[in-house]
């Protein structure tokens, strides 16, 4: 019950680190990787920002091998949570957002749809600075707009 | 009948597909060339490791069900092995890259690369003592790292669908290997070498040592039969 707790309390947090990890480092030093994602200036499917999927895959197994060794104790459980982030990340980001497999196109659902517009509005900034919505699962209230 | 018992798997493994190649709708009888050049390139690594298994004796073989005819340690057929497996293997992404289009699956590359290589690491790290569960899972990191981020495959993802539906076949063919139906396994494990988890009398590395020869058969394949059709 505890190691639950500790998946679902890490997961949410993981949305505060990956929104200051976003725009401080993604948007920072991290800029090389980052940059085509933004100008899609890379050929063909992947993106140098894919990388990010190694270097954040990187503290998961450190976390779940350091934790499996003491006996799968609560460290194990925070490298879980960050491997379901990784998960989430992937659905909602590569699939839902970019597209990158053509599910889901046509949801109706308020909170996926403004995650969506949220997400756009930050890509509306090409460049390293002055971005916007920097988070990923949580979105702002002003993106919710009322049903037509 | 006993000792042609491996030869007989290789055989019927093959048989089917190598008739089907001809088919008019699938003509993979033209890529013979391509095939047989990328499955000696990954046979040669693959049957090194293989022979540098048995002499450790991580495992052995039972020579009751073989012809009799022994290279380097290795059953004749063990080596014919490293050519009929990749041959039918190959020979069915060939017919799912021809007849469906599976194209959109490689946005799942991500995902698995990311999950495969979290599994494998964590496996590897664990259980650093156990040869074949660890020399299976950083193979298959390299090969994947090498294939995404290298070479920027975009079929990660339809070779593993294809794998997936490979599992057919490869669980009664390796499951008699292992021992499914016959009295005694024609290939034998050292307990103290791998994890001991078995799907059904298969041990789960077979699969993902499985798993990394078909992406390697899969690339090369790909490779030679781009120059092939560039020069032709």
């Amino acid at each position: 019950m505890i190691n639950f707790l500790i998946v679902i309390t890490v997961f949410i947090s993981m949305e505060g680190a990956t929104w200051l990890i976003h725009k401080y480092i993604m948007h920072g030093f991290l800029w090389i990787l980052h940059k085509d994602h933004h100008d899609h200036s890379t050929d063909g499917s992947l993106e140098k920002n894919d990388y990010f999927f190694v270097i954040f895959a990187l503290p998961a197994i450190a976390l779940m091998y350091f934790g499996s060794l003491e006996g799968f104790n609560y460290v194990f459980y925070i490298g879980l949570a960050i491997t379901f982030y990784g998960m989430a990340y992937f659905f909602v980001h590569d699939i839902f957002i970019h597209q990158r497999v053509k599910l889901f196109r046509n949801t109706k659902s308020s909170y996926f749809l403004a995650l969506r517009r949220a997400h756009k509005q930050h890509h509306k900034h090409l460049d390293k600075y002055f971005g916007e919505c920097f988070g990923f699962l949580y979105v702002p209230k002003k993106y919710f707009k009322t049903k037509k | 009948m006993k000792p042609y018992t491996y030869f007989l798997i290789l055989l019927f493994t093959v048989f089917v597909c190598f008739i089907a190649s001809f088919d008019k709708r699938i003509e993979f009888h033209k890529h013979f060339g391509a095939f047989i050049k990328s499955a000696i390139l990954v046979a040669i690594p693959y049957i090194l490791w293989d022979v540098w298994f048995t002499i450790h004796g991580i495992w052995w073989f039972n020579f009751d069900y073989t012809s009799g005819i022994v290279i380097a340690g290795l059953p004749i057929e063990e080596m014919l092995f490293f050519i009929c497996i990749p041959f039918s293997c190959v020979f069915t992404y060939f017919c799912f890259d021809t007849f469906f289009k599976l194209d959109w699956l490689s946005g799942f590359n991500n995902i698995i690369v990311f999950l495969s290589i979290i599994v494998c690491s964590l496996i590897a790290l664990l259980h650093p003592e156990k040869t074949y569960t660890f020399v299976t899972a950083i193979a298959t990191i390299i090969i994947l790292i090498y294939l995404h981020f290298i070479v920027r495959a975009t079929w990660i993802s339809q070779a593993s669908f294809v794998y997936l539906i490979l599992m057919l076949g490869f669980f009664p063919v390796n499951g008699i290997l292992t021992g499914s139906g016959l009295e005694s396994p024609i290939v034998n494990y050292n307990p103290d070498e791998f994890l001991g988890i078995r799907m059904l009398t298969i041990p789960v590395e077979d699969a993902v040592y499985g798993y990394s020869q078909f992406l390697w058969v899969i690339y090369f394949f790909k490779l030679f039969q781009k120059r092939e059709s560039s020069i032709g």
